[in-house]
């Protein structure tokens, strides 16, 4: 379906043309999502939870505003978020030198972490485990680090062509030995921050980004090399928050 | 819910959906200024798709916030009550996997990668693997709250299992694989799964419900890793017992 976007975007088909059987495919493949949950949770609510009345009404109110926000979100998506990560991807490797590019990776790793909301929900936990020893700053500034070199080493990977297995065996290796040495208080703590990096919005541009510059890069392919900066993001994060823990004691 | 928490719960809503948005508006603005240079026809569809994306998650969250948080407690607190591992198992393999069946990042994904290999590897099957391993991952966190088991016991073999696999499954596969983790722990697990955890481990474990319900996420981050590739490799199988 991006795909399908893309390209009218791209052709410059005016958009009224396609509009409305994309639109009517796009709401069936919400209601094609969020059916099976909706689903489940009914049939727990009969059999097993019977919560009072209001709550029930609640969760389905609830639902109605997810599949509004989801539809919305998926075109939006397509018009908007995706063919920004594209051009801007594609521009990068034409315009920019490797130092840009390296440089770019950063500064989307470390600004889309301290942007996070649970990063700060994370940054609190740690303050008052550590009971104040590492502030809030601290904590969002070194996972934002974290995040923004992993994401630049992964984008370094791809210009220079080393094998995504190599750098991965290498980050999950670092991964497992720092479990063994961090302060037991950190250590689920840090795995969990490993999912705080990759917000909605921020999935497409991040893979938008990728994609692009594997387009204009000689010999890259799309998938391999495409794909594989947000799980080096989320190991970014893990590994920051680990040291931070060694660091306290 | 009453008036004043709800006003809340749209402000902080609102925050969020603003913060998640301004590093990538002004990382392309940024862009457009120094390095694109695009026609302006363009940069009203990038605004406008922006802006639609934005407002849709907004009441995604909203509607996750109001209506899926709180009945997640409610399902985690009867689960716990219930007591009986039988049904936490069952309600967990099902719960992980119609969960991350609406993750919209989950979607968003694996439609990137049917693009991206022009078909090759359909979306849906990324989806169903990606739930798989999610689901499964659901079903031993809760069995690990009720015996207390410590969670290093599942995530150094569960990690080793993945750096192992990284060599035997195709480039293409390793990279999806990696992706699949970060988005499988999207605004829906993260609440309504770990609700559901916290629920369970405040009626049945004797530890601290938080460390129990962080355990949980890190575990729903490294099942799809595994699942992703285990279905590279299965297509491989496929195709040359094809040949």
């Amino acid at each position: 379906m991006s795909f399908l976007g893309y390209c009218c975007c791209r052709a410059g088909v005016t958009r009224g043309e396609i509009m409305w059987s994309e639109l009517k495919q796009r709401l069936a493949e919400v209601l094609q999502t969020v059916a099976p949950l909706i689903g489940v949770v009914c049939l727990l609510q009969l059999v097993i939870v019977q919560a009072p009345a209001a709550l029930f009404l609640q969760f389905l109110a609830g639902s109605v505003l997810i599949i509004a926000g989801m539809f919305l979100l998926f075109i939006g998506v397509d018009y908007g978020i995706l063919p920004m990560g594209r051009f801007v991807g594609g521009e990068l490797p034409r315009k920019g030198s490797v130092t840009l590019i390296v440089l770019v990776g950063f500064a989307m790793g470390f600004a889309t972490t301290v942007a996070e909301p649970d990063v700060l929900v994370l940054a609190s936990q740690v303050d008052e485990i550590s009971r104040g020893s590492i502030d809030r700053v601290t904590v969002l500034s070194v996972m934002a680090l974290g995040v923004g070199t992993f994401v630049a080493l992964a984008m370094a990977r791809i210009i220079y062509d080393i094998s995504i297995r190599v750098l991965l065996t290498a980050s999950l290796v670092a991964v497992i030995a720092l479990s063994f040495v961090t302060p037991e208080k950190f250590v689920p703590m840090a795995y969990d921050s490993g999912s705080v990096t990759t917000g909605v919005l921020t999935t497409p541009v991040v893979i938008a980004i990728a994609v692009g510059l594997t387009s204009v890069l000689a010999g890259r392919s799309p998938v391999s090399d495409g794909f594989g900066l947000l799980g080096f993001a989320s190991i970014g994060a893990i590994i920051a928050v680990m040291l931070m823990g060694i660091a306290m004691q | 819910m009453n008036d004043i928490s709800f006003v809340q719960e749209v402000a902080d809503t609102a925050r969020s959906v603003i913060m998640a948005v301004l590093p990538l508006a002004v990382l392309f603005a940024a862009f457009q200024v120094f390095l694109l240079d695009l026609p302006r026809k363009q940069i009203q569809s990038i605004l406008i798709g922006t802006l639609l994306a934005a407002t849709g998650l907004f009441l995604f969250l909203l509607g996750v916030g109001i209506g899926l948080l709180p009945f997640g407690r409610a399902i985690g607190a009867a689960l716990g009550s219930a007591g009986e591992e039988w049904v936490l198992l069952s309600v967990g393999l099902f719960l992980g996997f119609v969960t991350t069946w609406g993750e919209p990042a989950v979607r968003i994904l694996a439609g990137e990668v049917e693009d991206a290999s022009n078909g090759s590897i359909r979306q849906s099957l990324v989806v169903i693997a990606i739930c798989i391993g999610v689901s499964i991952s659901v079903a031993l966190g809760l069995l690990r709250i009720a015996y207390e088991i410590s969670i290093l016991y599942l995530l150094v073999p569960g990690y080793a299992l993945a750096v192992a696999l990284t060599w035997l499954s195709s480039k293409e596969f390793v990279a999806i694989a990696i992706d699949s983790g970060g988005v499988a722990t999207g605004p829906l697990a993260n609440t309504f799964l770990l609700a559901l955890a916290l629920g369970a481990s405040a009626s049945i474990g004797t530890q601290d419900p938080m460390v129990q319900g962080l355990g949980l996420v890190a575990l729903i981050a490294l099942a799809p890793i595994i699942s992703v590739m285990l279905l590279g490799l299965l297509i491989r199988r496929k195709a040359s017992a094809k040949e």
